[in-house]
C-alpha cells in the first residue's frame, strides 16, 4: 500500500517560518516579556556579589541591608509577576497555533482526491490524525515555548556575565565544547530510538485491543495463552525500545552534568585567582559563579528539548505532506449532454502489467438496472470504481453522456453518479447531522422522506431523541443493517441519475437485504443502478446481467436470456434454486 | 555484545496481583521491585545531597580560599567541587536508569496483567466495560503507576537533601535551619492550591482534546464515505468548532498552569529572602563568613528543587492511585462461564448433542443445518451448545449435563465459530492452526476447502505472512473464509458454524458448500444459515421458530413440505 508523501525539509521550514511570520507580533511580545523576566531572575546573585563587597569592606549596615534584600524580593516577585505573564502568553500562543495547524491538516486531508485516499488506505492518515498530532501537540505547547524561555535565560545570563567581568565569564565556556559534541552525538541516534518508543506503546495498545474486541473467538478456539504470549512480546519490544534510549541518556546525561560541574569548578578557580591577584573583587567572582550554576538550568533545558523538536519536526513533515498532494480533477467542466453511460474497450490495471480489466466494452442506457456478478477478483469491483470516477481507465474509455468521467468536476461527478460500497460508517455527530452531509441545505422534511424511502423512518423516530440523537462510536449504537439503511438514504439525499451498488447489501443478514432492495426499488425507479451483486436474487430482478470472469464480461442479456444460454450463469442459479441441470 | 545489568522485561509470569484496594495494589507492584526500587532510592539520595554540599564547597573555597587570600585552599576547594559534581553526574545518570527501570517494571506488569486477563475473561471482560476503555488503561493508566515509581526515589532522595541542608543550618543557627525546616513543607503544602484548579482545566482540556482527536479519526474512518458523497465542508465546520473548543479550554489551563510556575518561583524566593537577610546580618555581626553566606544562599536557590520533586510526587501519586483503581475494574471482572469443581471425564467418543430446550439433536458425523426467522435466534442455540453462556441447562452430551464437564475440554471438543470470527495479528500459518500440528499440506487443503488459495496467491509470503492487527488488509470476504479454514482445521469433534459464509460471493459459496462435506466426514457439524447452497448438501435441516424445532427434514423435503421453511430460504411470500 502505498504512503502519503512526507513534506521535505524545505517545505518544512518554510511552513514554519510563515507561522512566525503570521504570529510576529504575539511573539515578539512574548520574548519581550520573557527577557525581562530573566533580567529580574539575574539580580539576585548581583545582590548577593554586592553585599558580599560591601561585607568584606566592612560597610554593612542595617538599612543596607534591608534595602537591598527588599531589592531581592522585589526582584523575585517581578520575576514570578513576569514569568507569569509570559508564560500565560506562550502557552496561549502555543495553543493558536496548534489549532491552526490540526484546522489546516484536517482541511487537507478533506481535499484529498479519492483515489489517493483509496490507495493509502486510512491507517497510514489515520496515524497521522493521531499519533502525529499529538507529538505536534507535545512539541508546539511545551518544547516551543520552553525552548524559547530557556534560550532567552541562556542568552542574557551570559550577557550579564560579561557585564560583570568579560575576563572572568571566559571559564564558564568551558563546558560548551563538551556538551555540544555529546548532545549532537546523542540526538543522532536518539530520535528514531524515540520514535521506536512510540510506536510501541501503539503496539501493546492494539495487542491488547485485538485480543479485547475478539473476546470471544479467543475463547472460543483457546487463544488466551497464545494472546498472552503476543501481548508479552510486545512489551518486550517496548522494553528494547526503551532501553535503547535509555542506554543512549546513560552516556548522554552524565556527559553534559559532568560538563556543567567542569564549568562551575572552572569559573570558580578563575574568578577566585582574578580575585586573588586583585583583578576582580570577591563579590564579582561570587556573582560569576552564581551565574554558572544558574545557567546550567536553561542550558539543561536547550538540549533537554531538542529531541522533541526533531519529532515534533517530523511529525510537522508528516501532517504538512498531506497538503502536497493535489486534486488533479479539473473544478469546472462541461455539463454532460446526456445519461448515457459507455465503458468502451477499458483497460485496467492496479499493478503495471497485471491488467484486471481487459476490454470491457458496455453500454449502460439511462433508468436501465444491470446486475455486474462474477467471481471474486474477477473485475466486478473495478467496474463498479470507474463508474464512479475513482480511477480512470488504463487505456479505453469511461463515459457519461459526451464527458469522461475521470475529469468532471467533483460537485458535478456526486449529481450524477455514486458509489455505494459494504463499507458503511456512522459518522459522529446526530442521526441528522449524518444524513445531511449529503445535502446540507436538506430540511426535516427532505430528511424524512428519504428515510421513509428506505424503509427506516420507523426505527429512526422510535430513537431516544429521534434525529438529534447522537450516533457514532461515541454515542447510540445502531445495527450494521441500520447502518446501511443510513448510508442508502444518504444516496437518497444527493439523488445522482445512476447508483452503483458494491455488494451493498453484503454484509447484511439476508432478510434484511431482500427486505431493503425491495423498498429501495421504488427510490431507484427512473435510475440508473448498477449492481455488483453477491446474492442471485439481484441479478434475478435486474434488467439485464453481465457475468465478468477474468476481467472479461463472458455473458451479457436478461436474466431468461443467461438462463436459457446453458452457460455460467445459468448453472450458479440451478445451484442456488436448487434444480439440479437434470431438472429443467 | 556488552552484559548490561538490566534484566529483560516482562517477567516470565507477572505474579498473582493484590487486587482488594488500589493502594494495596501498588504496594503489591512496589514489593515486586523492592530492590531497585531501593537502589534507585540509594542515587536519589546521592544526586540530591551532593547538589547541597556543592553549596558548602564553593563557600569554603571563597572563605578560606578568596577571602584567606590562600590559592592552595581555593584549589583544594575547587577540586572538591569537581569531585562533588562529577558524583553527583554519576548518581544522577544511575538514579535516572534506575527510574526508568522501575517505570517500565511497574507499567509493564500491570500491562501483562491486564492483558492476560482480557485474554482469558472471554466476553465478560467486554461485556462490562468496553474495549476502547480497556484499551485506555493500557495506554495511559498503566503508565501513570509507572510514573509514581518513577518518581518515588527522587522524592525521597529530596526528604533527605532537605534534612541534610536542615541540620548544616541548625549547626550554625538555630533561626536559620527552623525557617528551613519548617519553611519547605509550609511552601509546599502552599502550591497545593495551585494544583487544584490546575488538574481540574487540565482534566477538562484532557475531555476535549480526546474527543476533538475521536473526531479527526471518525472523518478519516469515513473518509471515504465524505469524499464519495460529500458533506466535507459540514465536517470541517464541525471540527474547527471542537478545536476552537479544545484551544479555548487550553487556554484555561494556562492561567493556573502559568500561575503554578510563579508559585514556583515566588515562594522559594521567599525563603532565599529570609535565609539572606538573616545572613548578612550574622555576616555583619561577625558570626558568619561570607562564604557561608553564599552556601547559604545556594541551599536556598537549591530547595526549590526538592520542593519541585515533592509536588510532583504528590502529582504522580495521586493519577497512579487512580489508575490502579482503573486496573483492578478490570481484573476484577470474573468470566461467565466457571469450571465445575469436579468435572466429570470426557466421553471417549462423542455420539450425541442435544438441546433439549429447542429439541435440537446431533449425531456424530452428521452435517445438520439450523435454520431460523433470525440470526440471533441461531446464536443463542449455538451459544448453548459452545457454553458460551452460565445457562445450559438442557444441553446433553451422550446425554450427559454438558455443565457438569471441564469448559477447557469442552472447548476443544466443541468449537463455535460465532457470527463475526476475528483474525488476530502473527503468522498466518499459526494463526490458521494455533493448536498444531501444522503441516502445511492440511493447510492447504483447508484452504482449497474454503476456497481461499487465491487469497494466499495475493500474499507475497504465502503461509509465512504476517497477518495484520485484527487482519484489517484482508476484505471482509477473505477474512471470513481464512477463520472458517481455521475453524476446519480444528478437526474438533463437533464444529458449529453461525453465517459461516454470509460475506462470500455466490459462486464461492457453492463451491465452499460442496467441499464442506469431505472435509468434515465422520465428525459432527452443525451450519446455522439460510443459504439454499449450504442447505442442500445437508444430512438434516431443522427449521427453529420461536425456540423450538418446528420442522426437520432434508432441504428439498422440507421445501416440499414446509411455507414457512419456504418464506426464511426463498424469502418468498406466502
Amino acid at each position: 500500500m502505498s504512503q502519503l508523501p512526507i513534506a521535505e525539509t524545505a517545505v518544512v521550514r518554510a511552513h514554519a517560518r510563515s507561522l512566525v511570520r503570521q504570529h510576529r507580533r504575539d511573539l515578539i511580545k512574548m520574548l519581550v516579556l520573557y527577557s525581562l523576566a530573566a533580567v529580574m531572575a539575574l539580580i539576585p546573585a548581583w545582590i548577593i556579589g554586592r553585599l558580599i563587597n560591601f561585607a568584606v569592606h566592612h560597610q554593612l549596615t542595617d538599612p543596607l541591608i534591608t534595602r537591598y534584600v527588599g531589592a531581592l524580593f522585589l526582584s523575585s516577585i517581578t520575576y514570578a509577576g513576569l514569568s507569569f505573564l509570559a508564560r500565560r502568553r506562550s502557552y496561549i500562543l502555543g495553543e493558536t497555533v496548534f489549532a491552526q495547524l490540526r484546522e489546516e491538516f484536517l482541511a487537507s486531508v478533506l481535499t484529498l482526491p479519492l483515489v489517493e485516499v483509496e490507495r493509502a488506505g486510512t491507517g497510514d492518515l489515520l496515524s497521522r490524525t493521531t499519533n502525529d498530532i499529538e507529538a505536534l501537540s507535545r512539541t508546539v505547547r511545551f518544547a516551543v515555548p520552553e525552548w524559547l524561555v530557556a534560550i532567552v535565560q541562556t542568552v542574557l545570563t551570559l550577557v550579564a556575565m560579561l557585564l560583570v567581568s568579560p575576563l572572568a565569564a571566559l571559564a564558564g565556556l568551558v563546558s560548551v565544547p563538551f556538551i555540544f559534541f555529546s548532545t549532537r552525538h546523542y540526538l543522532r541516534y536518539a530520535t528514531p530510538g524515540y520514535m521506536r518508543e512510540r510506536a510501541s506503546y501503539a503496539t501493546m495498545s492494539g495487542a491488547v485491543a485485538e485480543t479485547a474486541e475478539g473476546a470471544r473467538t479467543v475463547d472460543a478456539h483457546r487463544l488466551a495463552s497464545r494472546q498472552s504470549e503476543r501481548i508479552d512480546g510486545t512489551i518486550r519490544e517496548s522494553f528494547y525500545a526503551e532501553l535503547y534510549t535509555l542506554l543512549m541518556r546513560l552516556v548522554w546525561f552524565p556527559s553534559v552534568e559532568s560538563a556543567f560541574a567542569l564549568a562551575v569548578a572552572t569559573t570558580l578557580a578563575w574568578s577566585g585567582w582574578l580575585a586573588l591577584a586583585h583583578h576582580l573583587t570577591i563579590g564579582a567572582a561570587t556573582t560569576v559563579t552564581l551565574y554558572v550554576v544558574q545557567i546550567n538550568d536553561p542550558v539543561d533545558r536547550i538540549v533537554a528539548w531538542l529531541d522533541e523538536l526533531q519529532i515534533g519536526q517530523t511529525s510537522l513533515a508528516r501532517l504538512v505532506g498531506v497538503s502536497v498532494v493535489r486534486d488533479d480533477r479539473p473544478t469546472q467542466g462541461p455539463e454532460p449532454t446526456s445519461e448515457l453511460i459507455t465503458l468502451h474497450e477499458v483497460h485496467y490495471a492496479y499493478r503495471p502489467g497485471h491488467d484486471v480489466l481487459n476490454g470491457v466494452s458496455l453500454t449502460i442506457q439511462p433508468g436501465e438496472r444491470l446486475a455486474i456478478v462474477g467471481p471474486s477478483g474477477a473485475g466486478k469491483s473495478t467496474i463498479g470504481r470507474l463508474l464512479a470516477g475513482i480511477d480512470r481507465p488504463r487505456s479505453g474509455s469511461a463515459r457519461i453522456g459526451d464527458v469522461e468521467i475521470s475529469q468532471m468536476p467533483l460537485t458535478t461527478l456526486r449529481e450524477h453518479v455514486a458509489l455505494i460500497t459494504q463499507e458503511h460508517h456512522i459518522f459522529i455527530g446526530t442521526m441528522r447531522e449524518n444524513l445531511a452531509l449529503a445535502k446540507p441545505s436538506a430540511s426535516d422534511i427532505d430528511i424524512a422522506q428519504a428515510l421513509d424511502a428506505v424503509d427506516a423512518l420507523e426505527w429512526v423516530q422510535a430513537l431516544p431523541q429521534g434525529l438529534d440523537t447522537e450516533l457514532g462510536t461515541t454515542g447510540y449504537q445502531i445495527t450494521p443493517g441500520q447502518a446501511q439503511q443510513v448510508a442508502l438514504a444518504r444516496l437518497v439525499l444527493t439523488d445522482p441519475h445512476t447508483l452503483v451498488l458494491d455488494e451493498a447489501t453484503a454484509l447484511l443478514d439476508p432478510r434484511a437485504a431482500r427486505h431493503l432492495e425491495r423498498s429501495l426499488a421504488a427510490v431507484l425507479h427512473g435510475r440508473t443502478v448498477i449492481a455488483i451483486a453477491h446474492r442471485l436474487q439481484t441479478a434475478h430482478d435486474a434488467d439485464r446481467v453481465a457475468v465478468v470472469i477474468e476481467g472479461r464480461i463472458v455473458e451479457l442479456g436478461t436474466h431468461d436470456e443467461l438462463v436459457a444460454l446453458e452457460g455460467e450463469y445459468a448453472s450458479l442459479w440451478r445451484s442456488w434454486r436448487n434444480e439440479g441441470p437434470e431438472a429443467s | 555484545m556488552l552484559h548490561l545489568p538490566y534484566r529483560e522485561l516482562p517477567a516470565a509470569d507477572p505474579g498473582v496481583a493484590d487486587r482488594r484496594s488500589p493502594l494495596r495494589f501498588l504496594i503489591w507492584l512496589a514489593r515486586q521491585q523492592l530492590g531497585t526500587l531501593s537502589l534507585n532510592a540509594l542515587f536519589g539520595i546521592g544526586w540530591m545531597v551532593s547538589q547541597a554540599l556543592l553549596w558548602a564547597a564553593v563557600g569554603a573555597a571563597l572563605d578560606h580560599g578568596v577571602a584567606q587570600r590562600n590559592a592552595k585552599e581555593l584549589y583544594l576547594w575547587v577540586a572538591v567541587v569537581i569531585g562533588l559534581g562529577l558524583f553527583q553526574a554519576l548518581c544522577g545518570a544511575l538514579r535516572h536508569q534506575l527510574a526508568v527501570t522501575n517505570w517500565m517494571n511497574a507499567t509493564y506488569r500491570t500491562i501483562q496483567l491486564i492483558g492476560r486477563h482480557v485474554a482469558k475473561s472471554g466476553t465478560a471482560l467486554t461485556d462490562e466495560i468496553p474495549a476502547g476503555d480497556i484499551v485506555n488503561t493500557v495506554a495511559a493508566d498503566a503508565m501513570r503507576i509507572g510514573g509514581a515509581f518513577d518518581v518515588l526515589a527522587r522524592f525521597i532522595g529530596a526528604i533527605i537533601a532537605w534534612v541534610v541542608v536542615s541540620v548544616i543550618l541548625l549547626s550554625t543557627s538555630v533561626e536559620l535551619g527552623l525557617i528551613v525546616l519548617l519553611g519547605v513543607p509550609i511552601l509546599a503544602s502552599l502550591t497545593t492550591p495551585l494544583m487544584r484548579p490546575l488538574h481540574a482545566a487540565q482534566a477538562a482540556q484532557r475531555e476535549t482534546a480526546g474527543r476533538l482527536a475521536a473526531l479527526g479519526s471518525d472523518t478519516v474512518a469515513g473518509l471515504r464515505i465524505l469524499r464519495g458523497v460529500g458533506g466535507e465542508e459540514v465536517f470541517l465546520q464541525n471540527y474547527r468548532q471542537q478545536s476552537g473548543r479544545v484551544q479555548r479550554a487550553g487556554n484555561r489551563v494556562a492561567t493556573p498552569q502559568a500561575g503554578l510556575e510563579s508559585g514556583q518561583i515566588i515562594l522559594p524566593a521567599i525563603l532565599t529572602g529570609m535565609v539572606t537577610y538573616l545572613g548578612t546580618r550574622d555576616v555583619m555581626r561577625g558570626t558568619l563568613q561570607v562564604g557561608q553566606l553564599v552556601a547559604f544562599f545556594g541551599y536556598a536557590t537549591f530547595l526549590t528543587t526538592p520542593l519541585r520533586t515533592a509536588i510532583e510526587y504528590f502529582i504522580s501519586t495521586t493519577r497512579g492511585y487512580v489508575g490502579a483503581g482503573r486496573v483492578l475494574r478490570i481484573l476484577n471482572v470474573t468470566p461467565l462461564v466457571a469450571e465445575p469443581v469436579r468435572p466429570d471425564t470426557w466421553p471417549e467418543q462423542l455420539d450425541t448433542l442435544e438441546d433439549q430446550r429447542s429439541g435440537l439433536a446431533l449425531r456424530r458425523g452428521q452435517l445438520v443445518a439450523l435454520v431460523t426467522e433470525t440470526p440471533a435466534d441461531a446464536v443463542a442455540i449455538c451459544d448453548r451448545l459452545g457454553r458460551f453462556v452460565p445457562d445450559v441447562d438442557g444441553v446433553l452430551i451422550n446425554g450427559h449435563a454438558l455443565s457438569n464437564f471441564s469448559v477447557t475440554e469442552t472447548r476443544e471438543h466443541i468449537v463455535v465459530s460465532d457470527i463475526e470470527p476475528r483474525l488476530f495479528s502473527g503468522e498466518l500459518r499459526h494463526e490458521l492452526i494455533p493448536h498444531g500440528p501444522n503441516t502445511d499440506e492440511r493447510i492447504l487443503k483447508a484452504l482449497y476447502a474454503v476456497s481461499a488459495l487465491d487469497v494466499l496467491d495475493g500474499l507475497d509470503d504465502g503461509l509465512d505472512a504476517t497477518i495484520e492487527e485484527r487482519g484489517r488488509s484482508f476484505s471482509g470476504g477473505q477474512r471470513q473464509r481464512l477463520t472458517l479454514a481455521r475453524a476446519l482445521l480444528t478437526q474438533s469433534d463437533v464444529l458449529i458454524l453461525v453465517e459461516p459464509t454470509s460475506a462470500v460471493d455466490a459462486h464461492t459459496e457453492g463451491r465452499i458448500a460442496q467441499r464442506l462435506r469431505e472435509v468434515r466426514s465422520g465428525r459432527t457439524t452443525l451450519v446455522a444459515t439460510t443459504s439454499p447452497l449450504l442447505l442442500e448438501q445437508m444430512d438434516l435441516v431443522y427449521l427453529v421458530e420461536d425456540g423450538r424445532v418446528s420442522a426437520q427434514g432434508t432441504h428439498s423435503s422440507l421445501l416440499a413440505s414446509s411455507p414457512a421453511y419456504r418464506y426464511v430460504v426463498l424469502r418468498e411470500e406466502s
